[in-house]
């Protein structure tokens, strides 16, 4: 026999011996029968939980770190969490949302003539893909670990902000997903020659970075026909601004757009 | 407590009620009807077919309960817990709501055939547990060929199998049902050959003689040939994994049971069942002594009331656990694999395991001619 024909018993196949063929799955059964008299893998969900204790350094996240008490899963996200105070409504949640299941409601507590408007999330749509929280740029809006949401009434899964708010009080753990911006992120650019200056921008900027500065009125020659407008134009500080594009949406005229134009 | 049996059980319970009936009739004309002694053995043996008929149907339950669990163990898993104390009563709940259940019969399905097939299949699993002694006071069935009568009731499932497949005007029922025919009559033949070495040796039909035979060894030792071979061939008898080919659930949708649902299928399912109780039981008839325990077994275990049950359920039970075992380990095998381990591997080695029984019997080298004494099987 060469050595390219002869087989040593590890490599011959399982069936060539039938007795080995029934005794070797049931040594292996009964190995796992054995290992599991004592605890079988399951666990066993409503009455135990993996974050117990009794399961620190049994279960390992993908990280290799173990789960323990109230320790949040790699990336993990449950129901959100809404700091409504630090909320600046500005709708990048709802914008993000690609199931559509925020919806931006009146909170109490706001200016009267612009009332304060906080996410609504419906948990019937929501697949907690946690692009909301990634897109909020206060971080008021984050993800915990309660995942036990189930409820017999369709109505109770909407939760409102102020339910949200009551999660964020409660000191769950939180997951706030905040990926890296780029360097070169786009900003709010003007086209001067539309821009009316009427304030719209600067009135609804969440985080009032948007401030309106003179510009000269021109020098024509009398009787030429300057354009009816209020001599003012919006200056956007970059540094404050989060990109939630509001002044895009309520400017009458279409002269603010994204742009990279330093 | 050796002269209560089951069968005086249940005469002095239908004795006892008759009078109780008579004293509230005032000794009348029809007090005197009711304690008529054919009346009295009537009820009598209504009540022992109420007993066996509870025994069978509450070990068959229980019986899935334990496949349940073990198989949960087997699989890393915990099986039934959440209806009764580890799930104990899952099954009775399950046997309600299938109950419960409308049944439907396929369009243009024979109406006779369709239910016909299934309750005679019942009726006759539940028969052989009515013939099976359970212990010295359990002995219904004391008759001299016994054994043969319970092997010859286990065989008439195909035929009752291939009319409810065939009944049921499907092409996967039907194929199920061709399937369970032939495997079921190819290891026919291995199994009644291994029965065969236990007859030569014990020198009797008769399950209570048999029993009576191993007193002192168990035949599982000097018959260990003709063990492997019932134990593969009872697998195959009762479609349990490896060879439920019948049922193959991947390639016949349920196999013979396709079409069926509600009481009829739980007929199916508490019968295969039943069958699989009858077929453990058998081995512990015939090979593992029965009711009776080793010598080095202290008598405090075998002698408290209703040891004999006790230990013979126990010994079912165990051997029970093999098959779930064997389900747990092995995968489903081929019909052509089925058929040639059956007539190319079980037939001549149960002819061996008869040759071998003619031997032992021949040159007396056996513990009970005082050959080789060795205490307990």
């Amino acid at each position: 026999m060469t050595d390219g024909t002869a087989g040593t018993a590890a490599t011959q196949a399982p069936e060539e011996n039938p007795v080995l063929y029934v005794a070797r799955p049931m040594a292996t059964a009964a190995r796992q029968f054995v290992k599991s008299l004592v605890r079988p893998s399951t666990i066993v969900y409503p009455y135990e939980r993996l974050e117990d204790p009794r399961f620190r350094g049994e279960v390992a996240v993908a990280s290799g770190k173990p789960i323990g008490v109230g320790a949040v899963w790699d990336n993990y996200r449950g129901v959100h969490a809404l700091n409504i105070a630090t909320c600046i409504s500005c709708n990048l949640c709802a914008f993000s949302c690609p199931d559509l299941c925020i919806e931006m409601v009146t909170v109490p507590g706001g200016d009267p003539k612009h009332p304060k408007k906080c996410p609504q999330i419906d948990y019937g749509k929501c697949s907690y893909c946690g692009f909301c929280s990634d897109a909020c740029p206060e971080g008021c809006l984050t993800m915990t670990t309660r995942y036990e949401l189930s409820t017999p009434k369709r109505s109770e899964m909407v939760y409102s902000p102020q339910k949200l708010n009551e999660v964020f009080r409660s000191k769950l753990p939180m997951n706030p997903i905040r990926l890296e911006r780029p360097e070169n992120e786009d900003r709010i650019l003007l086209d001067p020659p539309l821009c009316i200056g009427c304030n719209a921008c600067a009135r609804d900027c969440p985080t009032a970075c948007i401030t309106m500065l003179d510009v000269p009125k021109p020098e024509g020659k009398p009787g030429a026909k300057l354009p009816k407008r209020i001599w003012k134009e919006p200056v956007v500080n970059d540094s404050d601004c989060v990109r939630c594009g509001t002044c895009i949406s309520v400017c009458p005229k279409e002269c603010l757009f994204w742009g990279s134009r330093p | 407590m050796s002269t209560v049996t089951l069968y005086s059980v249940s005469y002095d319970l239908a004795h006892d009620l008759l009078f109780l009936l008579g004293w509230i009739l005032h000794y009348g004309p029809a007090a005197a009807a009711v304690e008529n002694p054919n009346v009295v053995t009537g009820l009598g043996v209504l009540i022992f077919a109420a007993i066996l008929l509870a025994a069978s149907m509450l070990n068959t339950i229980v019986l899935i309960w334990y496949e349940r669990k073990l198989l949960g163990r087997f699989m890393d898993r915990r099986g039934a817990m959440h209806v009764g104390y580890a799930g104990l009563l899952q099954n009775f709940a399950d046997g309600l709501k299938l109950f419960r259940k409308h049944t439907t019969q396929p369009a243009e399905a024979d109406h006779v055939g369709f239910y016909f097939g299934p309750t005679a299949y019942m009726v006759s699993s539940l028969v052989i547990f009515g013939i099976l002694p359970i212990s010295t006071g359990w002995n219904s069935g004391a008759l001299p060929l016994s054994l043969l009568l319970a092997l010859v009731v286990f065989s008439f499932a195909p035929l009752f199998i291939f009319v409810s497949a065939w009944s049921s005007n499907n092409k996967y029922s039907l194929m199920g049902g061709l399937r369970s025919a032939a495997q079921m009559i190819a290891y026919e033949v291995p199994l009644l050959l291994a029965v065969v070495a236990v007859v030569v040796v014990a020198g009797s039909f008769s399950l209570t003689t048999i029993v009576y035979e191993q007193q002192n060894y168990w035949f599982w030792g000097p018959l260990v040939v003709a063990l492997v071979v019932f134990v593969a061939a009872m697998l195959a008898e009762m479609e349990r994994i490896p060879f439920d080919l019948p049922e193959a659930e991947a390639e016949l949708v349920e196999g013979w049971n396709t079409e069926y649902g509600g009481m009829l299928f739980a007929f199916f399912m508490l019968a295969d069942y039943l069958r699989a109780l009858v077929g453990s039981i058998l081995i512990v008839l015939l090979f593992l002594g029965g009711w009776t325990m080793p010598g080095w077994v202290p008598s405090a275990a075998t002698s408290f009331p209703l040891a004999g049950i006790f230990w013979f359920m126990l010994k079912t039970y165990l051997v029970f656990g093999l098959f779930v075992w064997v389900r747990a380990s092995l995968p489903r095998v081929r019909t052509d694999q089925l058929l040639r381990v059956g007539w190319n591997r079980l037939i001549p080695l149960s002819l061996l395991s008869v040759f071998l029984a003619a031997a032992l019997v021949s040159v007396r080298c056996l513990p009970v001619f005082g050959c080789v004494p060795s205490p307990g099987g």
